[in-house]
């Protein structure tokens, strides 16, 4: 693979502490690895007038480049969270390569666009990781239309509950339950609920 | 057919940790054995995943909304770091190391670009000194050819400006800044050609030099046009001439804005067309009387350009250091073209507009 992965058979040049370049870049890493916002947010702004750039002169408005861009550091982030990342390439490089092609693949689908935009550097062995990209974007589709199918009170019980790891008696009292095995059954009847609702969702993809 | 409640929360405490070691042995037990089961857990195993992923992708969307904002709006930086000392407070110290390195490249490249400017001034306001050499430079070929004929021709000089008459006993005004760096000043125009000047009195603060020709004690003419003593009105028709190039060019606006560049009180802002070598030059009303002097343009946003008052202008004039001389400029006391057509009052002013160069070793 091109960017992330594997360290074998990268086209990047390794990254050497003696590059500055690349020390800059890891240390962004390093803190992007321990969930640091700060970190995200100095990334997000350093690059986002490169993005800007690339879209808007590619028919595109500044608000489809902050989704665009938005999903590709998204993405980048949940990259390097994971245990076997090793940063092989310039971060910049990424974020333009994996927008680039996800403003190609919008375009295609407005049948704005059926030209291409002139490829700077080689970008050709992404696909593996564009792949990857956009299955997750369908993951956080899917559940986000279930929950939003869900309504409430349902969704912030089942929210409380299993993302925010609250007790029931708390959910209970939250709620206003008059005991726990109320707000229980509550929680089940949702669960059973979202659960139909997610995977008819998962069956439309 | 689903899980029942029972197992559900049975699994919710295996996932949570909550379940005694039995307890947890027995999942694992019928897990590996019941694949009707196993596949049910799955999907709400599935189901649990995925919706902490939705959560956590909704958690990085707020800090990029957030992160977004800061780039829209860079005041909101300030107010939202204060507000939220808890979430950012846990990586502080090594990301300040990150903040504290942009920091530093930013500053450090600004260095450098405020340095390559060259003037001091800021790169917003720009005067309008022409720099000879360099529009001289693409004339080349054209002048190719008058050099041949007229091999005495002048040298252009290192900079140049536009200055007026403001009296008939050879006293003229221009920007100071067109004369700030000088060794010798000459003017020129059509009627009169080339004559050798001297800089009188300069007044940095408000950007105006006095100059006299040197060697004329009186011109043998009379100034038809006043200075004004009163600020002129806001929308007022104004006019101006200048050399921004070797010929003497007309522009024409109106008086946008009481005031100058950054609120100067002691300024217009016009919208008369002016270019490099417009500095200095007259800018005056429908009767023909000087309201100001043009002295630069805002460079960020276009049809923007200031003008010094006449009413400063006065001030200037009236300065001890110019009426201690045995020969004080004598202001003409009347307009004597008030009622004269535009092109009348512009074929009459364009006699008392030069060109000024200045020479620098």
């Amino acid at each position: 693979m091109f960017f992330f992965g594997l360290p074998s058979g990268h086209n990047c040049i390794k990254p050497t502490l003696l590059n500055t370049v690349y020390y800059f870049d890891e240390l962004i890493v390093a803190e992007i690895r321990k969930k640091s916002e700060v970190a995200l947010r100095e990334l997000y702004k350093m690059h986002f007038p490169m993005i800007a750039n690339l879209i808007c002169t590619n028919s595109g408005t500044e608000q489809e480049a902050k989704d665009v861009y938005q999903e590709a550091v998204i993405a980048f982030y949940e990259k390097v969270q994971q245990p076997q990342f090793v940063l092989t390439c310039k971060i910049k490089t990424y974020l333009f390569a994996v927008c680039r092609r996800l403003w190609l693949k919008r375009l295609a689908e407005k049948k704005r666009f059926t030209g291409k935009i002139e490829e700077t550097e080689s970008f050709l062995e992404i696909e593996e990781e564009m792949t990857d990209i956009h299955e997750k974007e369908k993951r956080y589709i899917t559940m986000s239309k279930a929950m939003e199918r869900l309504g409430e009170p349902c969704l912030s019980i089942i929210k409380d509950f299993y993302i925010h790891d609250l007790s029931m008696e708390v959910i209970g009292n939250k709620f206003g339950y008059t005991n726990a095995d109320n707000a229980k059954n509550q929680k089940y009847k949702c669960l059973q609920r979202l659960k139909k609702l997610f995977f008819e969702e998962h069956k439309e993809k | 057919m689903n899980l029942e409640q029972e197992q559900i929360d049975l699994l919710d405490k295996y996932i949570k940790g909550d379940l005694s070691a039995e307890e947890a042995a027995a999942v694992d037990q019928r897990l590996n054995t019941d694949s009707e089961f196993r596949e049910k857990v799955g999907q709400h195993f599935t189901m649990i995943r995925e919706m902490k992923f939705q959560d956590q992708r909704n958690q990085l969307r707020v800090v990029l909304n957030e992160a977004h904002d800061e780039i829209e709006n860079p005041v909101r930086i300030l107010v939202q770091e204060k507000s939220m000392p808890a979430r950012a407070a846990k990586n502080y110290w090594a990301i300040s190391g990150i903040a504290a390195t942009v920091a530093i490249i930013s500053v450090v490249s600004t260095f450098f670009i405020t340095r390559s400017l060259k003037n001091e001034q800021s790169a917003i306001y720009r005067e309008l000194r022409r720099n000879v050499e360099k529009i001289e430079k693409s004339q080349k070929i054209i002048l190719a050819d008058i050099d041949k004929e007229k091999k005495e021709k002048k040298s252009p000089g290192n900079y140049a400006g536009t200055g007026f008459l403001i009296s008939a006993n050879g006293y003229l005004t221009t920007s100071y800044h067109v004369v700030k760096e000088y060794d010798s000043v000459y003017i020129e125009n059509e009627k009169y050609g080339s004559l050798k000047a001297t800089v009188i009195h300069s007044d940095p603060a408000n950007d105006v030099s006095i100059l006299k020709i040197e060697g004329v004690e009186q011109l043998h003419l009379t100034l038809p046009y006043t200075i004004a003593k009163t600020e002129t009105s806001l929308a007022e028709e104004v006019y101006t001439l200048g050399y921004p190039r070797e010929d003497v060019v007309f522009g024409a606006g109106s008086i946008s804005a009481m005031t100058g560049y950054k609120g100067n009180l002691n300024a217009y802002q016009v919208s008369v067309p002016v270019n490099p070598g417009n500095s200095g030059g007259p800018l005056f009303n429908s009767k023909g009387d000087l309201v100001g002097i043009i002295s630069g343009i805002q460079t960020e946003t276009a049809g923007v350009a200031f003008a010094t008052k006449s009413t400063v202008l006065l001030e200037v004039i009236k300065n001890e250091a110019l009426d201690s001389l045995s020969n004080p400029p004598t202001l003409s006391k009347q307009n004597t073209m008030r009622n004269a057509t535009r092109v009348e009052q512009v074929k009459r002013w364009k006699d008392y507009v030069f060109m000024v160069r200045v020479y620098k070793n």
